[in-house]
């Protein structure tokens, strides 16, 4: 019953938090939406943020133990000095050194670990460099999937056996490095989306009510190729050049600090 | 001084009133509430706004230059594209660079809000406002902040040792001898903090899930949530029971944070007593909201549209009275403190 709740509870907000990123592309398919303009936003963002509650209540009350909670705080303390050392000196783009200590970690400890470190690194690095706003559950809704989906990543590409050995295998490290290159991509992609119906701009890149599905995502191609690829290639090529770089000893480490953190006593049998 | 909370009301409300309108009369108004307000409550020895100053001059321009290069509307032409430039060809009017230029001063206006919100609450006051439920994200937090300093020490110290060793940075792979010592630093310092939480008692408490009704509850206030949400969208003329289910679906959730809030206790050092100038500000604020979102005289004047020919935006008095309730935090404003004798 128990595992049944919690299954409902993931499954329903992670549908809650793709309708809101989806929802401008859904309501395109038709006319007479009853929600527009401002009024649509504001709802959007409240939407997400309770289902973030209800996302963070869930996984706070099943997995964080005195470990998990010192370890967290830490590694968010460590990848937040990254993103402050990112405002204090401007990385070309839309490259940020704090995507991959996210995705490591997430690909190590398992995505529900992942989810929380890409959300809790976006709201701390928020509180100390001043960049708090109604973006910002948006920002930790989208950082949190990029670590709930390295922890599938590490799951299907081996999961445990294959980071015991002492370097990444080649296979896995280009597994790492395509899954961040894509993800600096998506990641922006993602973040458009919350805005772009409220963005004024030529028709062929404009949100409209009743232009249909295939119509709407060639006009968010145009925009997003117009806005934000060149700014998100940079991301994604500096995820790559990260991930290849730091990859293997990172993951080396956590690994073993994974080893030391989580056993488990069995009672000897006779 | 006024209480956080209030503050994030302020903030929320500069949003709401930024993103009802469109008209560049109230934009450029709240624009200058927004401004006076952080300059009346800004440390004595950096009283310019410059921050919002300088996302202005780099939001404003660009997003007019995006608006006029490629949205091709309006009948004040200014000069024209070649035709052959994919997305940007065409005519460059008037009417997008203004059009863009309200973007960019929208954008300045939420930008500032909020950056008045952060010079002024403390870190540790935002951390408050997270409902007791949230205990252990709270404690995640709290730890992080904490280590901050340090992690940022530790990343000194090392780069200081590295640098007596000979290591100099000269390109992304000589951060390795860095980062890793900062990472396994970090990672030993994680062990003997919960080894000390856990000498202290924490596990004991905190590896309980959360009780199975309340775990119910929450799946059928996010379920309502998400088929209040998909029916407004979908089917507008059940409107009405979608935001039933809406309210009904929070109210679950809410219910829930607060049935797991019970069990925590939290201690203030010190208690803020609420005083004037909450209150004012609360007035303020409320004021703006019943004038914006309720439907009254002056509403459709927040509409604004530069096309097809530019026109002057209109303006009505009341809705910017209203607009001025948000200078309430300057007039609360704390006065300039005397020297000691």
């Amino acid at each position: 019953m128990g595992r049944m709740a919690s299954g409902a509870i993931y499954a329903l907000s992670a549908a809650m938090g793709i309708l809101a990123f989806a929802s401008p592309f859904l309501t395109a398919a038709q006319t007479g939406t009853a929600l527009s303009g401002a009024k649509a936003a504001l709802a959007m963002m409240a939407l997400i943020g309770l289902s973030l509650v209800a996302l963070l209540i869930e996984m706070q009350g099943r997995s964080l133990d005195a470990r998990t909670v010192a370890l967290l705080g830490v590694l968010v303390a460590t990848t937040s000095v990254l993103r402050f050392v990112e405002v204090i000196l401007p990385m070309p783009g839309g490259f940020s050194p704090v995507f991959v200590p996210i995705i490591l970690a997430g690909y190590v400890f398992g995505a529900r670990f992942g989810f929380l470190m890409g959300a809790f690194t976006l709201l701390v690095s928020a509180m100390i460099t001043g960049g708090v706003g109604p973006w910002l559950p948006y920002q930790m809704y989208a950082a949190g999937w990029v670590g709930m989906t390295a922890g599938w990543l590490g799951r299907a590409g081996g999961g445990n056996r294959a980071m015991a050995a002492r370097s990444l295998a080649p296979r896995h490290l280009i597994l790492l490095a395509v899954f961040s290159f894509a993800w600096g991509f998506l990641y922006g992609a993602i973040m458009n989306v919350y805005f772009w119906p409220y963005a004024v701009g030529s028709a062929e890149q404009s949100w409209a009510a009743g232009i249909g599905f295939a119509e709407m995502l060639s006009r968010y191609a145009a925009f997003y190729a117009v806005t934000s690829l060149g700014w998100d290639l940079l991301r994604a090529i500096g995820n790559v050049v990260l991930i290849l770089l730091l990859a293997s000893p990172t993951v080396r480490v956590l690994q073993r600090f994974r080893q030391r953190f989580h056993f488990a006593v069995q009672a000897a049998h006779d | 001084m006024i209480d956080v909370r209030v503050w994030l009301l302020w903030a929320l409300t500069a949003l709401v009133a930024a993103s009802s309108t469109r008209n560049p009369l109230y934009i450029v108004l709240l624009l200058l509430v927004v401004a006076l307000v952080g300059v009346f409550w800004a440390p004595a020895h950096r009283r310019l706004p410059l921050a919002p100053l300088r996302f202005a001059l780099v939001a404003v321009p660009l997003a007019a230059a995006f608006s006029g290069l490629t949205a091709h509307l309006g009948d004040t032409v200014l000069f024209c594209l070649p035709p052959w430039l994919p997305l940007l060809g065409g005519a460059v009017t008037l009417e997008s660079l203004v059009a863009g230029t309200i973007n960019g001063l929208t954008l300045t206006v939420i930008w500032g809000a909020f950056a008045v919100l952060n010079q002024v609450a403390a870190v540790h006051e935002l951390v408050r406002l997270a409902p007791r439920a949230f205990r252990d994200a709270g404690l995640v937090l709290s730890i992080a902040l904490t280590y901050l300093p340090q992690t940022s020490r530790s990343l000194a110290r090392i780069r200081e040792a590295q640098a007596v060793r000979g290591h100099r940075l000269r390109g992304p792979r000589d951060w390795l001898p860095i980062l890793i010592p900062l990472l396994i630093s970090g990672l030993e310092r994680s062990t003997g903090l919960s080894e000390a939480m856990v000498a202290r008692g924490y596990g004991a408490v905190s590896d309980r899930p959360q009780p199975l009704p309340a775990r119910g509850l929450l799946a059928l206030g996010l379920f309502l949530l998400l088929g209040g949400w998909m029916t407004w969208l979908f089917v507008p003329r059940w409107a009405a029971g979608a935001l039933a289910a809406m309210i009904a679906g929070g109210g679950l959730v809410g219910a829930v944070v607060w049935w797991g809030g019970r069990s925590v206790q939290r201690t203030t050092y010190r208690v803020h007593r609420w005083g004037w100038r909450d209150v004012g500000v609360m007035l303020g604020c409320s004021l703006l909201l019943l004038l914006v979102l309720l439907p009254l005289g002056g509403q459709r004047t927040l509409a604004y549209n530069p096309y097809p020919l530019l026109a002057a935006p209109p303006f009505d008095p009341l809705v910017g009275l209203g607009l001025l309730g948000l200078l309430a935090p300057a007039a609360a404003a704390p006065g300039p403190r005397r020297p000691a004798a």
